[in-house]
């Protein structure tokens, strides 16, 4: 059972050693634009944390199996928004459907990688460093941000949002990630005086954590300065609607891409925002749970979409989903299904070449007594995003190349 | 007071004395040695120096165990550790008897026990077990919101306080059978046709072996040989009663009902439900048998990577941020020839030459509920518990609500630009709270050893009030340390 934020840094810390050391910011961080950004492209990386079950997401509706595997929780196939003659969406993903019929929308059958695990932790550690092997220690995005898209330590430019801790994803030797859990509370509280001491308390702390410290608060300080006016010039144009607790989850996702509008909206030098949902480990209950939680994915997304385009920045903006496994195909007694393999991802966006790409694993040739075979690397997502959208190197992050996804439009 | 006497000096803070501890009168220990050692802050690589470990010194040692063992202390407490031999001071923590929660007004409620167990913290005179009861719900997690309207957090608060007074093997299984943990990891609808394997993974991955060693159908024979298990209402007698109900009834009546029940003495119970359990054999790490819970666990234990496994969690919440294999081994090996005796581990740890080399000084850094506690002790004040309990949030930590079941991060994981404002924000609330205070300079040496970097020294001094100066101690990155 996970909750909450599933998927923060777990305190995993197998290989022990290694404190991530920011940079100190030496040029100047707050140009607007900076000299080794290429674009103006942002991706917003939505982590679906606990492992959604992909077969209640996209459903195989016409597969017998499927009908076979998920007595109690299936889905009906006359309620599902078919997206062909065999899947079909969630019904509870209108606004999914939508972006989709808009071919904003593009749906990766069948991703995962080799020899599964069936680890929240594990299945995390690879997702987050791009790595099966789990020899890597520094998140994929994090390797992006410092050796590409951020060299000078924006503060700004590797985002967590709507959280408190740094996502594994973005931890990185000299990655500078601005963790902001709203824009009111990002501030130095309790006068004139705290906000001189506060950073001058942080300025060469001795010790193993003394670059580690600095830079928490150096980054702080930065970007305290940077959105001062940002509440000034940027108002939603939908609403969001947040929920405060959704079946365990008090994430609130709404709130977390509202505020991931704003950043975009106001901030020229945010490239990477991450924002996660938990409360996806549905052991039990799966067909309320799991329901709700997609429910309210659909709502916050579209809400995203939509102000962004009001924006005037849809042309900017890629989302994709993640989560770090599947789920079994056959479900538990109670109505929840166990750890799975493989399952589908989203990718969402103006930018989005739409359709459905990879195939749907078979429900009867499975792996390891009943789990989905992957046909798509993710690291194929990554290295589409990363060459595609972002328009940067991925052999440097990924260290090997894998087959590209025709998901982006080409201008 | 006068300004003279709070001025740091830079041979206080810089310990620019060769030897650096025994000097300067007036101080127990002193100071910062930067890398290159010429005493110029200015010219220093301040991230590439190291602290001046003070212990060496019986009290330097005495501080660095107080703010590992227990939850931080007052300059009186510290004087009567620092008169005690190191061993006779670990030994008088961990044969601490633990103190009850005080009686919680609304057991219902988690964050009315949370709250209270906020205070008590603060308050016990048995630190290191209230300590223990923290770790022990870091490892074995659970999330309130299982719990529902039932007292189920403040149970297994409770069963987590006594466990100091057992060994692992008890513990486990009393958790088998807690009603929140039956509840946290899907145990109560795990029948024998269709087990559940939540348990049994994390249980093995994250309790007990961690991952790789054991094997995905271990998980699956496990969730069979943990099938059954069931919370039951029990009155003070043991004899099972029905718990009152709460559809067709309001919320108001409900919880009254139930306290009631409780006032009397009723309390939840796992049970094993012989008609829900899978009593087929099974293999499972090995072994093949009918295998029962009590029986499984017995096999887990057994296997050799358990005792490393706890043993290297509590090392890197209590010594040393990475330890080596041989440093776990070492504790692991005591731990296991004691039949999993929490004191024998612990000892095991506070006596380790590793607790106390040079470089376990300030390798630690304090989680969220530890900071916290840690001021209000420091302060001698230990009304904040409410303004724990809401700021918690912000610096990743809630108690009874982890972001995951693997718990919470430690040490550089709880370290982001968010947690770190929320830190020093905290600080603000206490100061701005405070009518009065302590001698920011006694404090200085008895929270801080006397070991002081260059920033927090020159903010320290440019302070014009009391209030300023513990601002700067609470929100120095040094008092984040342990």
């Amino acid at each position: 059972m996970i909750t909450r934020r599933d998927f923060m840094v777990s305190g995993i810390t197998a290989t022990g050693v290694g404190i991530i050391v920011p940079p100190v910011f030496a040029k100047s961080v707050f140009a607007a634009t900076i000299e080794d950004v290429h674009n103006d492209n942002v991706l917003v990386i939505l982590q679906l944390g606990g492992g959604n079950d992909g077969l209640n997401t996209v459903i195989p509706y016409a597969d017998p199996a499927y009908r076979q595997a998920r007595p109690t929780i299936g889905i009906p196939a006359d309620t599902v928004l078919p997206l062909d003659a065999q899947i079909g969406l969630n019904p509870v993903l209108p606004g999914i459907k939508k972006l989709y019929d808009a071919g904003e929308v593009a749906i990766v059958q069948g991703v995962g990688y080799p020899n599964p695990v069936y680890s929240h932790f594990e299945g995390l550690y690879i997702w987050e460093h791009a790595d099966p092997s789990m020899q890597q220690t520094e998140g994929w995005v994090g390797k992006l941000l410092a050796g590409q898209l951020d060299s000078q330590g924006h503060p700004l430019t590797g985002c967590a949002l709507g959280q408190a801790s740094t996502p594994a994803e973005l931890l990185a030797q000299n990655a500078t990630v601005s963790v902001i859990d709203s824009i009111p509370s990002y501030v130095v509280q309790g006068g004139a005086g705290r906000r001189v001491a506060a950073p001058a308390l942080y300025k060469k702390t001795p010790g193993i954590y003394g670059a580690l410290f600095d830079g928490a608060l150096g980054t702080a300080e930065y970007g305290i300065v940077a959105l001062a006016d940002a509440q000034s010039r940027y108002t939603p144009s939908v609403t969001y609607t947040p929920q405060s607790t959704v079946y365990g989850s008090k994430n609130s996702l709404a709130t977390s891409l509202q505020l991931t509008a704003e950043m975009i909206v106001t901030q020229p030098s945010v490239k990477i925002c991450h924002v996660v949902l938990g409360g996806f480990d549905t052991h039990q209950d799966e067909d309320a749970r799991q329901n709700a939680l997609l429910a309210y994915v659909d709502s916050a997304v579209s809400a995203f979409m939509q102000d962004i385009a009001n924006h005037g920045m849809a042309d900017r903006v890629v989302l994709m989903t993640w989560s770090e496994f599947g789920r079994r195909v056959v479900e538990n007694g109670g109505k929840g299904t166990d750890h799975g393999a493989a399952a589908p991802i989203f990718v969402v966006g103006k930018p989005v070449k739409g359709g459905v790409f990879g195939e749907q694993p078979s429900l009867t040739k499975t792996v390891d007594s009943g789990n989905l075979q992957y046909n798509v690397d993710f690291r194929s997502i990554y290295q589409t995003l990363i060459r595609d959208w972002l328009r940067a190197d991925p052999a440097s992050v990924l260290g090997a190349s894998f087959p590209e996804l025709p998901i982006i439009e080409t201008a | 007071m006068g300004s003279a006497h709070v001025k740091l000096s830079r041979r206080e803070v810089l310990g620019i004395a060769a030897g650096g501890v025994a000097g300067a009168v007036g101080f127990r220990y002193m100071a910062l040695r930067l890398a290159g050692a010429s005493g110029d802050v200015a010219s220093a690589a301040g991230a590439g120096g190291a602290w001046a470990s003070p212990l060496g010194t019986s009290a330097g040692r005495a501080a660095h165990l107080l703010r590992r063992a227990t939850f931080g202390y007052t300059a009186a407490e510290l004087d009567a550790a620092a008169s005690m031999p190191y061993p006779d001071l670990v030994d008088m923590l961990v044969n601490q008897q633990a103190q009850p929660l005080p009686q919680v007004a609304d057991a219902t409620n988690y964050e009315t026990v949370v709250r209270a167990w906020y205070g008590h913290m603060a308050t016990t005179a048995a630190q290191f077990p209230e300590r223990m009861t923290l770790f022990w719900h870091g490892l074995l997690t659970s999330d309130y919101r299982k719990a529902a309207r039932l007292p189920l957090v403040l149970q297994q608060n409770a069963l987590y306080r006594s466990a100091g007074r057992s060994d692992f093997r008890t513990l486990v299984n009393a958790v088998t059978y807690d009603p929140l943990m039956i509840r946290y990891l899907d145990l109560e609808e795990s029948t024998a046709v269709a087990p559940n394997e939540n348990y049994s993974r994390e249980l093995m991955e994250l309790f007990t072996l961690g991952v790789g060693n054991y094997t995905e159908t271990d998980v699956r024979e496990g969730a069979r040989a943990f099938s059954g298990i069931r919370t039951v209402l029990v009155d003070a007698n043991g004899q099972r009663i029905q718990p009152p109900k709460l559809k067709g009834s309001t919320t108001a009546a409900y919880v009254q009902a139930l306290q009631q029940l409780i006032a009397q003495g009723a309390s939840f119970k796992g049970v094993l439900a012989r008609g829900q359990h899978d009593g087929g054999f099974k293999t499972f790490l090995g072994h093949t048998g009918s295998l029962d819970p009590a029986q499984a666990l017995d096999i887990i234990l057994a296997q050799p990577a358990c005792a490393p496994h706890i043993a290297r969690t509590a090392l890197i919440q209590f010594c040393t941020p990475a330890p080596s294999t041989s440093l776990i081994d070492s504790v692991a090996t005591q731990f296991r020839k004691s039949d999993y005796d929490i004191k024998t581990l612990m000892r095991a740890i506070f006596t380790n030459e590793a607790f106390t080399a040079p470089d376990a000084y300030r390798s630690l850094v304090r989680g969220p509920a530890e900071y916290m506690v840690a001021t209000m002790r420091a302060l001698g004040s230990p009304n904040l518990a409410a303004m724990c309990v809401r700021s918690g949030a912000a610096m990743d930590q809630i108690l009874y609500d982890m972001p995951t079941v693997a718990g919470w991060p430690s040490n550089q994981g709880w370290v982001s630009s968010g947690a770190w404002l929320a830190r020093v924000n905290f600080a603000a609330g206490v100061i701005a709270s405070q009518p009065s205070f302590p001698d920011p300079v006694d404090a200085v040496h008895t929270q801080l050893d006397g070991v002081v970097g260059p920033d927090t020294a020159t903010v320290f001094n440019a302070s014009r009030s009391d209030g300023d100066r513990w601002y700067a101690l609470l929100a120095s990155p040094e008092f984040q340390l342990k």
